[in-house]
């Protein structure tokens, strides 16, 4: 089932251009993944889906159906600068979020609960958001996000500027949003959260859609074009390969870039005539790669 | 959706009560009143009316006569404040010497007045000039004393008593109908118009301060959201028309608490022993008190204060920063001062054309208005059809208010011109 639909939405800020004709689909229980550089109009079509600001072209459907206030009840929000007062205890501004989003306090109080404990942070209940570090900060703009339980949920760079523990455990939570039916839009720069949680995604790159599609079949597009190679001895002449295009040496043996992918066959065969093979592999090209050929830029 | 108007408001009044500044300005302006109030008994207590009159010297010289007169006055006239005493002579180093001891505060000498024969020029010499207080009675004991030496046994005592007693004059405004019976106002009337003033002085500056208050606040805490970007957040969950009125009258009751706490401090300071004279000094009592007249107030001061929190809404969503909102708030700051003026200008003559002209535009009529019908007459229909242009254009306002408020919170950086914002408030519905 389709949560979320774009169809070629366009939004122009005066002369600039800044989303160009994006269209995508986000099902129910999937994480979709929007990548881009910064400035690369993902905010924007973010803002788009929310109903903040309206596209100059195209359609968003919701469920099937346009926008309409109703939709403020299922839809979560966590914006990229964290949207929170900061002089206002955790507890009565999510608790009033919740509210303004249709839950009764009653409820919105035991779901607040819930997260925090999740979190294992309950004595947060009580703290202003001021007092607590930028991390938890996150943490706690993520639960006003989710605190209605979302039916679609739009995670704006959730993951940046947290610790790697803080990071997996978000990455937890998103995937058990998921795998409960929650559908969420997710925005990031950094390849490497995606390839984990996200089956599809769409590249941005100066408001234009430049890759779109499922992880693996985008992969699949990209030639294998670098192999790892780890042996016991040492392997002489590799570069004598017809077809290697080079070969770097480290502590545990090679990584060598190929032209073709029958070169690969070709070194495993000269690495076993001379030594003992402990790991052979030819990677499948990572997403950061995908990206910096696209987008011809390089990306942190 | 209708009972978020009710959470916002719960909450934006929850938060502003609670908030360290609120309470510092309040407790700051509640002992602020209280000094204020008990300032004139201080000042009494320490003027030192209670260690006798002050000695004003007299260096008789050449004005023996004067100065025999002067001490006959003042000992005719019974007041407890000043009394003469006379130094016989020429010489002034003794009076001198005494004002410098604190034996006398000042002296009086008498020196020929060659313009004027029949009267000698008289000087006050003294530590620090002359107060207010004691120059008016010189003055009328002066004044006494040439009349009676002048006349000299040409008027009889009662006759010399009606030259000075001053003239009286009445004003009767023939504009009010019902009052044009002759004969001007009764005792009951004029305190009754005392108290009009009062009431009607009191409510403009309740409207102009709570507005000025208020106001800020309401633009502040727009800025605040708006700049911490939980603006994103509350626009996806509300309709900015139910968010910024739900803020509006949030902070209007913070305000109305504010000035719960400020009647409750002016009537406790009014009861304490040392004031309770105060009130009965100017004759004013609350059975004076016009209740229409403080109706219309209260009526006009609650959808002015509409009118302008809209618009103070409006200029607070556009500002980016809380360091950019003092300039931007100021042409509304203009437009409170320019009513609160208009209205204290024209509290005595309230018939002027400015004032009626002002009291039909929705920003100038709350003072306007009330100065009308406090001060003066005004046709009911008349106070209606302002009251209505007021709410009409709260509406438009309002309106046009949570446009602005829909744009403005997504607009970042500089402050957009009229035609960006023109352009945008198109796109959204409120």
């Amino acid at each position: 089932m389709v949560s979320l639909q774009l169809d070629h939405v366009f939004k122009q800020y005066g002369e600039k251009t800044a989303v160009n004709n994006i269209s995508l689909q986000v099902e129910q229980g999937e994480i979709y993944g929007l990548l881009g550089a910064n400035g690369a109009g993902k905010t924007t079509t973010m803002r788009m889906v929310l109903g903040l600001i309206y596209p100059d072209g195209g359609e968003i459907r919701y469920h099937g159906k346009p926008y309409s206030n109703e939709l403020t009840r299922v839809m979560g929000y966590l914006p990229e600068e964290r949207g929170l007062y900061p002089k206002i205890k955790v507890s009565e501004q999510i608790v009033y979020l919740a509210r303004l989003r249709g839950m009764s306090k009653q409820d919105a109080d035991k779901s607040l609960r819930y997260w925090l404990d999740r979190f294992e942070v309950p004595e947060y209940y009580d703290k202003r958001i001021e007092e607590l570090s930028k991390g938890n900060q996150q943490k706690m703009g993520f639960i006003a996000a989710v605190v209605h339980r979302p039916q679609i949920l739009i995670l704006d760079e959730a993951f940046s500027g947290l610790d790697p523990v803080n990071v997996e455990l978000l990455k937890a939570t998103v995937k058990e949003l998921r795998d409960n039916g929650t559908s969420i839009l997710f925005s990031t720069h950094r390849m490497e959260h995606v390839e984990e949680l996200c089956r599809r995604i769409t590249i941005l790159h100066r408001s234009n859609t430049v890759v779109q599609g499922d992880i693996k079949e985008i992969k699949s597009r990209y030639p294998r074009e670098e192999v790892v190679l780890h042996t016991v001895g040492e392997v002489e002449r590799l570069e004598s390969i017809p077809g290697v295009k080079s070969v770097e040496r480290n502590e545990r043996g090679y990584q060598i870039k190929i032209g073709t992918p029958d070169t690969a066959q070709l070194i495993l065969q000269h690495a076993m005539a001379q030594t003992a093979v402990e790991r052979f592999e030819i990677k499948e090209p990572t997403l950061n790669q995908i990206f910096i050929q696209e987008v011809g830029e390089s990306n942190e | 959706m209708s009972n978020n108007l009710g959470t916002i408001i719960g909450f934006t009044f929850k938060n502003k009560v609670k908030t360290k500044s609120f309470l510092i300005t309040t407790l700051v302006l509640a002992i602020l009143i209280t000094i204020g109030m008990n300032v004139p008994y201080f000042i009494k207590q320490f003027s030192g009316g209670d260690d006798g009159p002050d000695r004003i010297g007299l260096l008789t010289g050449s004005g023996q006569a004067v100065a025999s007169e002067l001490e006959k006055y003042a000992a005719a006239s019974g007041n407890k404040d000043y009394t003469f005493v006379k130094y016989e002579g020429n010489a002034e180093e003794p009076l001198k010497q005494d004002v410098k001891d604190g034996k006398l505060e000042g002296y009086l000498k008498f020196e020929e007045d060659p313009a004027d024969s029949s009267f000698p020029k008289v000087v006050y010499a003294g530590e620090g000039g002359m107060g207010q207080g004691l120059s008016t009675y010189l003055q009328g004991a002066l004044q006494n004393v040439k009349t009676a030496m002048i006349a000299k046994d040409a008027l009889t005592a009662e006759q010399i008593a009606a030259l000075n007693k001053p003239v009286s004059l009445d004003s009767l405004d023939l504009s009010e109908e019902a009052k044009a019976n002759a004969g001007g106002d009764t005792e009951k009337e004029r305190n009754q118009k005392i108290m009009n003033y009062v009431t009607v002085y009191f409510l403009m500056i309740l409207f102009f301060s709570s507005n000025m208050m208020t106001g800020n606040m309401i633009a502040a805490e727009v800025t605040a959201e708006k700049s911490s970007r939980i603006m994103e957040i509350l626009i996806t969950s509300v309709k900015p028309l139910n968010q910024m009125f739900g803020k509006i009258i949030g902070i209007f009751l913070v305000g109305l608490v504010q000035i719960a706490v400020f009647g409750v401090v002016v009537v406790a300071n009014l009861m304490l022993p040392n004031n309770v004279g105060m009130l009965q000094e100017f004759h004013l009592s609350l059975t004076d008190l016009n209740i229409s007249v403080l109706l219309y107030g209260l009526a006009f001061y609650i959808v002015g204060y509409f009118l302008f929190a809209v618009l103070y809404a409006a200029v607070g969503s556009i500002v980016s920063r809380t360091e950019e909102l003092g300039q931007a708030v100021m042409p509304i700051t203009m437009l409170g001062l320019a009513a609160f003026y208009i209205g204290i200008f024209s509290i005595s003559s309230p018939g002027t054309m400015l004032i009626k002209v002002t009291s039909f535009i929705p920003f100038t009529a709350p003072t306007a208005m009330l100065v009308r019908i406090g001060m003066g007459t005004v046709p009911t229909w008349q106070i209606l059809i302002s009251l209505a242009l007021l709410v009409v254009s709260i509406i438009v306002f309002g309106w046009l208010s949570a446009k602005i408020y829909r744009t403005g919170v997504l607009m970042y950086g500089k402050r957009p011109s009229f035609k960006e914002l023109r352009k945008a408030m198109k796109a959204y519905k409120i």
